[in-house]
């Protein structure tokens, strides 16, 4: 369990890192928005800037309850044990590895890196980017879910 | 698979939470395998068996599992 123990610890650490980046680009990206050029800006540039700045908020929001849970986990045995079980649960790794997991994150987050980029160049990509995401993320949610009601 | 881990849970007062910590599972995993919904790998059969210090054919019936 101390070897867990210190993968929980890194955990709450690169969380820690996630929390203090988002920080840093959210104030960037509230600046630039604050100092952009309104009468030069598109429909388009709004949105993606908006979508950047939703991420942004999603990821510090997400590190911050992870660094919440964790550090409440890490001082509770019996809290660490059930962590560790729910992750080294073999039903849950069979549902997982039906869902494509890990692989659909892996893509996603790929495919959202470049939508961001594709959004400065062309909105058609970044639009068309962002909706494969959510599609390929919806259909691993419902495999997940029929998975486990039927597992 | 039918199995008699209710019953052996039963005679022991445990509650599947309980068992489940002991095995290093979860408790959905435990109720899957109650109702039959999910089949134990050898590991965890082995680990629910040993708990109760019973072997794994005296926890799950394997006598369906070789109907064709």
């Amino acid at each position: 369990m101390e070897k867990f123990k210190r993968t929980v610890k890194r955990r709450i650490t690169i969380s820690s890192g996630m929390a203090l980046l988002a920080l840093v680009l959210g104030a960037y990206s509230i600046y630039s928005i604050i100092t952009a050029d309104i009468s030069t800006a598109t429909h388009s540039d709004g949105f993606v800037a908006g979508f950047q700045f939703g991420l942004i908020v999603s990821i510090l929001v997400l590190s911050v309850i992870d660094i919440i849970k964790l550090s409440l986990t890490i001082k509770d045995e019996t809290k660490l044990k059930l962590l560790y079980n729910k992750e080294h649960d073999e039903r849950m790794k069979a549902i997982r590895s039906k869902a494509g997991m890990p692989l659909i994150a892996v893509t996603s987050v790929l495919l959202i890196i470049a939508a961001i980029i594709a959004g400065y160049i062309n909105i058609t990509v970044f639009y068309t980017l962002i909706i494969a995401v959510a599609t390929q993320l919806s259909v691993s949610a419902v495999v997940k879910l029929y998975c486990m009601k039927t597992m | 698979m039918k199995t008699r881990i209710k019953e052996l849970r039963k005679e022991r007062k445990l509650s599947q939470e309980e068992l489940a910590l002991a095995v290093g599972t979860t408790r959905q995993t435990i109720t899957s395998i109650e109702v039959g919904k999910y089949t134990a790998s050898l590991v965890l059969a082995y680990k629910i068996a040993r708990f109760f210090g019973l072997t794994i054919e005296e926890v799950f019936d394997f006598s369906e599992e070789n109907e064709f």
